[in-house]
């Protein structure tokens, strides 16, 4: 598929990045030429120079062929603009990446007036992950499948857990909850475990089931932390203010500091019940005074990788229950070795929700069943939920008598409000919802699991 | 440097070529020549070669600009010394540094020959003498991204070292797309021609192999004479429209393939290439007709001999160092000028003479008016800067490595014209040069030494300079500098 994007900023390049693995025709264009090289050197694509508004240069990109536009220059006017232009000369499918909070409220609007496709809000999708881990602290990260009513967490074997050493057999006869383990990340290998597979102390383990049966999970792991009251945030930018915004609307107690003072005011302004205090929130005495101690989660959201790590690194080390750091340079793979478990960027989280976009776009059927896709593990394994059609010709066919491709899991079924983990005996109906966990490999419809 | 992934490219280099031999193999077979033992044996050699190359998994599979250098200077140079394998084997060259000129002077799509005796050798080996100018002309590189299934994605490194001129763009956003349609149209191009020969009376396997050698803009023929000796008006215009065609951006073609043939009519690069050549025929035309032929032979020499030159494939008609020197002396400017860009032809290229000029011109306004801010244009676009700096770069480093060649060559003592001809038609990868070197002449007689230094001027200007000069850099090879 011919995909056209628009600005190489950090969420520009991230998706680029994704949707060449994914395989597709891909043009980029950008006004700053060595940006531009870079890219072109680094991924096989295509570069154009240029405004990406204007005719001329959409029509350098190859505007006749492309089904997909995705505008994520730095100005939201800019990204509405292109996404226009380009619809008006034939593009069907246009994203754009819209984030100031003015802006937030009329996303409907410009979907349904403005013909928009889709609107990506990264700073609000990730405060939107972060407020989901704070509700489950349990879990280094969290996603959720069919509306919340199933989770993937992954949380991380310590060397006093319980099941340290034991296959997961035993783990399963011993466990009182129903949870799946359905991934197992080893310093830089991730494996898709069978039966008689043997979890080691340091291995990031990704389980799926329901919101309460992950509790008992944890609870009897001992990896429970208690029920998330006071957090503070550092750093009010947009995602400190839409993340204190969901957090307080659930009566949570929230401290957020930002260091300019004139951010302070609208921050109070437009979030009445959050205590906005000015100040530099990585200054360790101002930490101190403000009670970092007393709070249950720490949040460091400044717009510098190295002062969110210090910090996190520091809340860690004072023995806050849960600490999670916001990074842009996800490339990093070395905070997990320094402790960091909780690591969210918006561009992986925005990437991600296009991703499903374009590949349920792609998919020839049309109306793929794809409802979500979750990247775990650094991106090397993808949880996908799948809705079964009702044409389908493996209905009702057992498990043990369909052959299912290597490496891939089926995390469980969802079938109107049950959870089912399959059994060989199993089977599929229609209308089910099902998680299937792989690595390694692309699926695009339900089709593409079976051998 | 990576070396397990340029081990690892190189050994898939070399599996193809194997695969590539397997042509003359069947024509060996078909003609009943008893050279198919040697190809078998150079098979062989290429497959275990290649196969332990390949067998080694690279844990790191990121190429970088200097990885991609790397692997296209030593693929070249491996490929060459193994090609060159079926002509020492058979005995039809005793001597292994000879064989080994030929054969880079074939992938190169040069042309110059160190055989005095062609029409003697077995037709298989004459095959995979012409077939080495039909690879070596869009580059054996390119053609393993566009048959590998899934290139790494840094691949443009090794597409950029390979294919020549200043600034090598994609066609499609596709690497792998992109090297298809370059070698889809090179092929279809090669065919029309074959058949155009064919319809004209020469024999089937003339008509392949010249169009091989015309397609890479190599100049190897088959007969003694060149295509003299065919005699034909025909065949000798089909050629030389052929090999200004191959001699052009091959960009252009695609443009047309999309219906924006228009757009490629404007190319600035294709006006200044046609300009020259048209200038360039009349000159000659006119010295002739003054001192050798009437009018109608006086233009059907100039033009083929002028189009061979320029497109830098080195075939001839006729005995052109006889000509006035006038004549003599635009045809070694063309050999330094060479072709388009992005086509199969060599020589600095006209889009870097086109940009050489612009930005002497830049300077003496600039000189006249120091304020004005002006760039070089290409097609009315600004030129990058950096872009201009590197074509002045390469002008210079072409220059200096033409002098220092001509020097060691002239230690064999020959004269002064057929030294350095010599050089100048193996750099631009010409073939025939004047003097002793020129069309009724050959290499044969130079010192080992010479032809060494030859060949790596091939290859140097094939590859435009900079892998092969790399190569030899210890910056590039020492972990003390990475």
């Amino acid at each position: 598929m011919h995909i056209i994007i628009v600005g190489l900023g950090k969420l520009g390049i991230t998706m680029t990045k994704q949707l060449v693995a994914e395989g597709h025709n891909i043009t980029v264009v950008d006004l700053n030429n060595d940006t531009l090289s870079t890219i072109v050197d680094t991924y096989d694509v295509m570069g154009v120079w240029g405004n990406g508004t204007t005719c001329e240069t959409l029509e350098a990109a190859g505007v006749s062929k492309a089904k997909l536009i995705i505008a994520a220059t730095a100005s939201d006017e800019v990204n509405i603009l292109c996404c226009l232009v380009a619809n008006r000369m034939g593009v069907e499918n246009t994203i754009a990446r819209v984030r100031n909070p003015d802006y937030a409220t009329q996303t409907q609007f410009m979907r349904n007036e403005l013909g928009l496709s889709m609107i990506v809000n990264p700073e609000f999708e990730t405060a939107n992950e972060i407020s989901r881990i704070i509700r489950f602290p349990s879990a280094a990260n969290l996603d959720s499948f069919s509306r919340g009513k199933i989770e993937i967490a992954s949380i991380r074997i310590h060397s006093d857990n319980m099941f340290c050493d034991m296959p997961l057999y035993e783990i399963r006869k011993k466990c009182k909850a129903k949870v799946l383990v359905c991934a197992v990340q080893r310093d830089d290998e991730v494996f898709i475990p069978s039966g008689d597979f043997v979890i080691r102390c340091d291995d990031i383990i990704s389980i799926t089931g329901t919101r309460s049966e992950l509790s008992t999970f944890m609870k009897q792991t001992g990896v429970f932390k208690q029920k998330i009251k006071k957090v503070m945030i550092i750093g009010g930018g947009r995602i400190g203010y839409y993340l204190a915004k969901l957090l307080s609307d659930t009566g949570r107690t929230i401290k957020l500091i930002e260091q300019n003072d004139s951010r302070c005011y609208s921050l109070t302004d437009t979030l009445p019940d959050v205590t906005v205090i000015h100040g530099d929130g990585t200054d360790q005495d101002i930490l101190e005074e403000q009670g970092l101690e007393y709070q249950d989660a720490l949040v460091a959201l400044t717009g510098i990788d190295e002062e969110n790590i210090i910090v996190s690194m520091y809340a860690e080390s004072k023995g806050i229950n849960k600490v999670i750091t916001k990074v842009n340079r996800h490339s990093y793979s070395i905070l997990n070795d320094i402790g960091l478990d909780t690591v969210v960027s918006p561009q992986i989280v925005a990437g991600n929700l296009v991703t499903r976009y374009v590949r349920a776009l792609h998919n020839s059927a049309g109306n793929s069943q794809i409802q979500t896709l979750h990247k775990l593990v650094n991106g090397k394994v993808e949880a996908v939920e799948f809705v079964v059609p009702e044409d389908a010709g493996y209905l009702d066919i057992p498990f043990k008598d369909l052959q299912l491709l290597p490496n891939l899991l089926i995390g469980c079924i969802h079938r109107n409000g049950k959870i089912i983990f399959p059994g060989g005996n199993d089977v599929l109906k229609a209308n089910d919802s099902i998680i299937v966990v792989t690595a390694g490999r692309i699926l695009e419809d339900i089709h593409d699991i079976f051998v | 440097m990576n070396y397990a992934m340029i081990f690892n490219n190189i050994g898939k280099i070399l599996l193809v070529e194997a695969a590539l031999l397997v042509f003359p193999s069947i024509g060996a077979v078909i003609y009943g020549e008893n050279t198919l033992l040697s190809f078998a044996l150079t098979i062989a050699a290429l497959a275990v070669t290649g196969l332990l190359c390949v067998r080694k998994k690279a844990k790191n599979k990121n190429i970088y600009a200097k990885e991609g250098y790397a692997i296209v200077a030593l693929s070249w140079i491996f490929m060459s010394l193994f090609g060159a394998l079926p002509f020492y084997f058979s005995g039809h060259i005793p001597s292994f540094v000879d064989a080994f000129f030929e054969t880079v002077s074939g992938f190169t799509t040069t042309g110059s020959t160190i055989l005095t005796e062609i029409e003697s050798l077995p037709k298989s080996l004459l095959f995979w003498r012409s077939f080495t100018h039909w690879i070596g002309g869009m580059g054996i590189l390119v053609f393993v991204i566009a048959v590998m299934p899934k290139t790494e994605s840094s691949s443009m490194h090794v597409m950029r070292a390979e294919v020549p001129g200043p600034t090598v763009g994609k066609l499609v956003s596709k690497l792998r797309a992109s090297a298809r349609i370059l070698y889809g149209i090179y092929c279809v191009l090669t065919l029309v021609q074959i058949v155009l020969l064919f319809a004209g009376g020469m024999p089937l396997f003339d008509s392949i192999v010249t169009s091989f050698a015309t397609a890479g803009t190599g100049g190897f023929a088959i007969l003694n004479n060149s295509i003299e000796g065919y005699n034909s008006l025909y065949a000798e215009m089909v050629i030389a429209v052929f090999m200004l065609i191959f001699g052009v951006n091959f960009n252009l073609y695609y443009m047309i393939l999309i219906k924006q043939g228009k757009q490629a009519l404007k190319s600035e690069e294709l006006r200044w290439y046609i300009g020259i050549v048209a200038g360039s025929v009349i000159i000659i035309a006119l010295s002739l007709i003054n001192t050798k032929h009437n009018v109608g032979e006086s233009f059907r020499y100039s033009f083929f001999q002028v189009a061979s030159i320029i497109s830098t494939t080195g075939f001839s008609t006729t005995n052109f160092d006889t000509w006035p020197v006038i004549a003599k002396l635009i045809l070694t400017f063309l050999m330094f000028i060479g072709a388009c860009a992005g086509s199969t032809g060599g020589g600095i290229k006209v889009s870097r003479l086109m940009i050489l000029v612009k930005s002497a011109l830049r300077d003496i306004r600039k000189a006249i008016n120091p304020r004005s801010v002006e760039t070089v244009k290409l097609d009315r676009r600004s030129v990058d800067e950096p872009v201009v700096k590197s074509t002045s770069v390469f002008f210079a480093t072409f220059m200096l490595i033409t002098a220092l060649s001509i020097m060691v060559v002239a230690i064999d003592g020959r004269d002064l014209v057929t030294t350095s001809t010599a050089v100048v038609a193996c750099m631009g990868n010409i073939g025939p040069g004047l003097g002793a070197v020129g069309p009724y002449g050959n290499f044969a007689d130079f010192s080992t030494l010479s032809k060494i230094v030859l060949s790596f001027d091939m290859l140097a200007g094939r590859l435009e300079l900079i892998p092969m000069l790399m190569i030899f850099s210890p910056y590039a090879w020492s972990r003390k500098y990475s």
